[in-house]
């Protein structure tokens, strides 16, 4: 399992030379790895899955995931929307959240002290990420025959934070999973994730993973090192 | 204004089924307030409430899920607005019948403290103002559901009891885990409300009627009130959201929560009238169950219940008598330390934890409820609010989440009098001390008279025995050798005759002897055997644990002795200690490798040979938090060490601190600046990193918090003449308001200097508004230097 602490270790900043080298990095894994235990058992994962189908507009460029009664739940924008959506009929929503009990966890966590606490939250991040990809798998399971792009989500390149309370509410997120959001669109539990999945019945070629997409290419020290966080 | 006379304990009562879905059929539209519908389409609502009627419903759920002020506001509605006329319509729909109209009241919408911003305080006030309207409309009781959060239903519940005299129902939406969202557990739920007077409970929503039985049998278990099952039709289809379960499934499945005790029985999302009539054929076949709780005592938070069927232990370290550190906390108001101090006694094996914050110089009314506040946010674990000032008490019973103990009450006449109906309101137990206005009587015959005493004023209120602790006192055993039997002859009369749970602050008795902890490990002993169960001790003392655990094995408290097996197989592998004092670890190794108890004792070696607590500081352990601060950022050391070696660092001041104090050196401080994350962000880790760091190079550390307004900020900057502030911002949507409060910091007259960090600050975005960007812990330490020194 020191897969997963090392991507534990790797939230927390390290690059690869350091997992490899550092003679502190075998501690740190066994305590990340008691951490992940603890937190799994304590936290009360929840995913939610739903299925939309998909209208573009070439007019207004936008890309609406549409009711049951046909109105549209949530419209997308701009060039990610177009890039990872051109070409697809139906469109997922996903969400992946810790609940609040990994939260009332942290706070603890952070009283005995902020290594633990750091630790802790790099585990919560590692969890939340893995609950994603568990649905994710769901998603293709129920879609045989469908081809999936890649997760992206509100935040990312041109896609607004300002969608989540659409998205959300196109999930009934706080009635099934517990999910608020603030007026300034941060999601609560902490360790929340949501994300829109294209369908088409073609290949899709546009990628979202891989540092040119990403916010934090300038600062990632995976690529201070060279390495890219999608080929380790 | 009469009251409808309500009797929940006779029969079934068939509540109501789903409006929201019925609204939509009778043109409520997506993104519309179903509560608009009471003024734009009042037939619509008296409609559907008819048809329940017709259904057999005889308690209709009034149209104001949502008519709290917060929710209506964006609607440019008032709860005075919509709820007159919600009651109206369904008083108008139960014309003619012996139906009665509820009040409806739902969550607010958003996440209260400590998991969401809104205060207990605006919850309870925001329902108060739906109750009073709700009353004056002539609603003839009130119901609170759908709670996941329990806090959140004891604000309701206390605004409904405070403002009305209604009946009150509240049910609470638990996931097929049998918690809530928030982690609120059914016995947790069950005995806090009851408490807290609600006239009847039970679940709603969430779960369909196959799902809710077994929980509606373990409510059974914890309550005498009587039990309301309202589920939804079943579960819903993740892609369409329809319910899986038809009318006549539904109301067969209904009968399993009949048996299993509930008997206000009806619908959440997904019935309908067609549902509920189902119901009604359903019911009139069957007589409800009837069922007892277990009785017994219980205490609790939220998410940890604890029934006292055996020994607990009760920790004693919040409590600033004779501690003087913990006493420098509550003055500085540095309750961090003391949530770090209730951890600690949690990871050693405390069941519930004493909270005593009374001292010379504190407001004990403001800050008892402020700590309480505080605790609760860091440890599950139940709470004993310890003070003799009623209305602290009252203030933290009120703010307290769940069924806290009260310590304490006496048997004199004024104790008596003030004390007991501030735990009867809010449900708690109390520990009821043997003495009265004349002391604390020698012989245990006169402290069974008190108990007795206590006992009869307490039950003649309305607390039955099992909330009743009685506490018969332990005295210095060096000063009064004889009084040791008395206590344990009066407690094992208490414990035997009278039947109560027994307290007992243990180490009082050893004052003054050498080997103290053998003495007080002793005498807990002999007082277990008498009938102790709930010692008040400190469990950091190993001994004493270690006896409690061999003690819970010979009552069989410990089934097949696993706990203890649990607690010593470590012990008997570790290996011997790793080294011999000559080879100690140097202050500047043990805080590079994050070892705290090696680092304060290497730091109590150079003081006591006579280094300045200033020269340790400024030669040694700055030093050392640069190498391990260069180690960090050359990738050598990762963050849980950086934070490791500042967490021994802390270690090392806190020594400083006390022996610069005993000695009148001036206390170390480099310097002061003020940190927060700014408003609108919720989530602090990042800032609470920095921090930890900053602390241990010396720096005060202001810590407004997260979420905070730029006033608080400025204001604070203003007030203390700081020259440095650290904001955080995680989204880019909460940075408007980073630059807003840089804007009015720096138009202040003597602007402070300002750094800036957070997942979505760049360098770039940092220069562009003229503030500096540490872009992590140990950066923010070199840019606090260069600022402050």
């Amino acid at each position: 399992m020191s897969g997963r602490a090392d991507e534990v270790l790797r939230y927390l900043g390290a690059g690869s030379e350091t997992l490899k080298e550092s003679s502190e990095a075998p501690a740190l894994r066994r305590e990340a790895e008691q951490l992940l235990a603890r937190a799994e058992a304590a936290a009360a994962p929840k995913t939610l899955c739903r299925v939309f189908p998909l209208a573009a507009d070439a007019a207004t460029g936008t890309y609406s995931l549409l009711g049951a009664d046909g109105a549209p739940v949530l419209t997308l924008s701009g060039t990610l929307a177009h890039t990872m959506l051109e070409g697809c009929h139906k469109a997922a929503l996903l969400l992946a959240t810790l609940g609040l009990p990994f939260d009332s966890m942290l706070r603890t966590q952070q009283a005995r002290g902020m290594a633990q606490a750091a630790l802790l939250d790099a585990c919560g991040s590692v969890l939340v990420e893995e609950a994603c990809d568990r649905a994710e798998a769901a998603l293709r399971e129920e879609c045989p025959g469908l081809y999936l792009t890649d997760r992206f989500s509100p935040g990312y390149g041109d896609l607004p934070l300002t969608l989540q309370p659409q998205l959300l509410r196109a999930l009934d997120a706080t009635r099934l999973a517990g999910v608020y959001l603030t007026d300034t669109c941060l999601m609560n539990p902490s360790k929340t994730v949501t994300a829109i999945v294209g369908l088409s019945t073609a290949p899709r070629q546009a990628r979202i993973r891989g540092c040119a997409h990403c916010a934090l290419r300038d600062t990632c020290n995976l690529r201070k090192d060279g390495k890219r966080c999608d080929s380790l | 204004m009469e009251n409808a006379v309500i009797r929940f304990d006779q029969g079934f009562i068939q509540l109501d089924g789903a409006m929201g879905t019925l609204l939509q059929q009778n043109g409520l539209k997506p993104g519309m307030h179903p509560e608009e519908m009471n003024l734009t389409a009042p037939e619509a609502v008296t409609r559907i409430h008819r048809m329940y009627v017709e259904a057999g419903s005889r308690i209709l759920y009034t149209n104001t899920f949502g008519a709290n002020a917060r929710k209506l506001a964006p609607a440019g509605l008032t709860p005075e607005q919509v709820i007159p006329p919600a009651v109206q319509l369904a008083k108008k729909a139960a014309e003619g019948t012996d139906a009665l109209v509820a009040l409806d009241m739902g969550p607010i919408g958003e996440l209260l403290e400590p998991m969401g911003t809104l205060t207990f305080e605006d919850a309870y006030a925001l329902f108060a103002q739906m109750a009073k309207a709700g009353a004056a409309a002539g609603a003839d009781l009130a119901v609170i559901e759908t709670m996941t959060d329990l806090y959140e239903a004891k604000a309701a519940l206390l605004a409904v009891k405070e403002n009305t005299s209604l009946p009150v129902l509240v049910t609470m939406s638990f996931e097929a885990a049998g918690r809530t969202f928030t982690g609120c557990t059914l016995a947790s739920m069950a005995h806090t409300l009851e408490g807290l007077g609600a006239d009847a409970i039970g679940i709603n929503c969430s779960l369909g009627p196959v799902q809710a039985a077994p929980f509606i049998r373990e409510l059974r278990q914890h309550t005498g009130l009587p039990i309301i099952a309202k589920p939804n039709a079943g579960l819903p289809d993740p892609d369409t959201g329809a319910y899986d379960l038809t009318p006549a499934q539904y109301a067969q499945a209904m009968l399993d929560c009949a048996r299993a005790g509930a008997t206000l029985l009806g619908g959440c999302c997904g019935t309908s009238p067609d549902y509920l009539s189902a119901l009604r054929a359903a019911l009139a076949t069957v007589q409800p169950t009837p069922g007892k709780p277990e009785g017994g005592s219980f205490v609790c938070s939220p998410t940890a219940p604890l029934p006292v069927n055996g020994v607990r232990v009760i920790g004693e370290r919040i409590n600033p008598t004779g501690k003087k550190r913990l006493k420098q906390a509550l003055l500085e108001n540095d309750l961090d330390y003391v949530a770090a101090l209730a951890v600690e006694q949690m990871d050693a094996g405390a069941d519930l934890l004493d909270v005593n914050v009374g001292m010379p110089g504190v407001n004990e009314e403001e800050l008892l409820p402020r700590v309480v506040k505080k605790l609760q946010s860091v440890v599950p674990l139940p709470l004993q609010l310890d003070t003799t000032n009623p209305a602290a008490l009252e203030n933290a019973l009120r703010v307290y989440n769940g069924k806290a103990a009260v310590n304490s009450v006496n048997g004199s006449e004024e104790s008596l009098r003030t004390v007991l109906p501030i735990v009867k309101k809010y449900g708690a137990s109390v520990v009821g001390l043997c003495m009265d206005e004349k002391g604390l009587p020698a012989t245990a015959e006169e402290r069974i008279t008190i108990a007795k005493r206590i006992k009869a004023a307490a039950n003649a209120i309305g607390i039955p025995d099992e909330d009743l602790w009685i506490d018969c006192l332990a005295l210095t055993v060096s000063a009064q050798q004889e009084q040791a039997a008395e206590t344990l002859k009066a407690l094992h009369t208490v414990r035997c005759e009278l039947g109560l749970n027994t307290v007992l602050g243990v180490s009082n008795i050893s004052f003054g002897l050498p080997n103290r902890p053998l003495i007080t490990q002793t005498f807990m002993v002999q007082a277990l055997a008498a009938g102790l169960t709930l010692p008040i001790i400190n469990p950091n003392q190993t001994e004493l644990m270690d006896a409690i655990a061999a003690h819970r094995v010979l009552c069989c408290e410990d089934s097949q002795c696993a706990a203890y097996v649990a607690r010593f197989a470590d012990a008997a592998a570790a290996p011997a200690a790793p080294k011999a004092a000559g080879q100690a670890l140097s202050l500047e190794e043990s805080i590079y490798r994050g070892l705290q108890k090696e680092a304060a004792d290497a730091a109590k070696v150079l003081l006591a040979a006579g280094e300045s607590g200033m020269s340790l500081v400024e030669k040694r352990l700055i030093p050392s938090l640069d190498r391990v601060g260069a180690a960090y950022e050359s990738g050598k050391l990762f963050l849980p060490q950086l934070l490791g070696a500042a967490q021994a660092a802390q270690a090392v001041f806190d020594h400083i601190r006390a022996a610069m104090q005993d000695g009148g050196e001036k206390p170390v401080e480099k310097g002061r600046l003020v940190i927060a994350t700014v408003k609108g962000d919720i989530h602090d880790i990042g800032k609470n990193i920095v921090k930890t760091v900053l602390e241990n190079y010396g720096y005060k550390v202001i810590d407004l918090g997260r979420d905070v307004p730029p006033e608080t900020i400025v204001e604070t900057v203003t007030a203390q003449r700081i020259r440095l502030v650290g904001l955080s911002a995680l989204m880019t949507t909460t940075l408007p308001a980073m630059e807003e409060t840089i804007a009015l910091l720096q138009a202040l007259p003597e602007p402070p200097a300002i750094m800036v960090g957070g997942a979505v600050v760049t360098p770039e975005y940092a220069q562009r508004l003229g503030v500096t960007y540490a872009a992590d812990a140990r950066q923010a330490a070199e840019v606090t230097k260069t600022i402050l020194g």
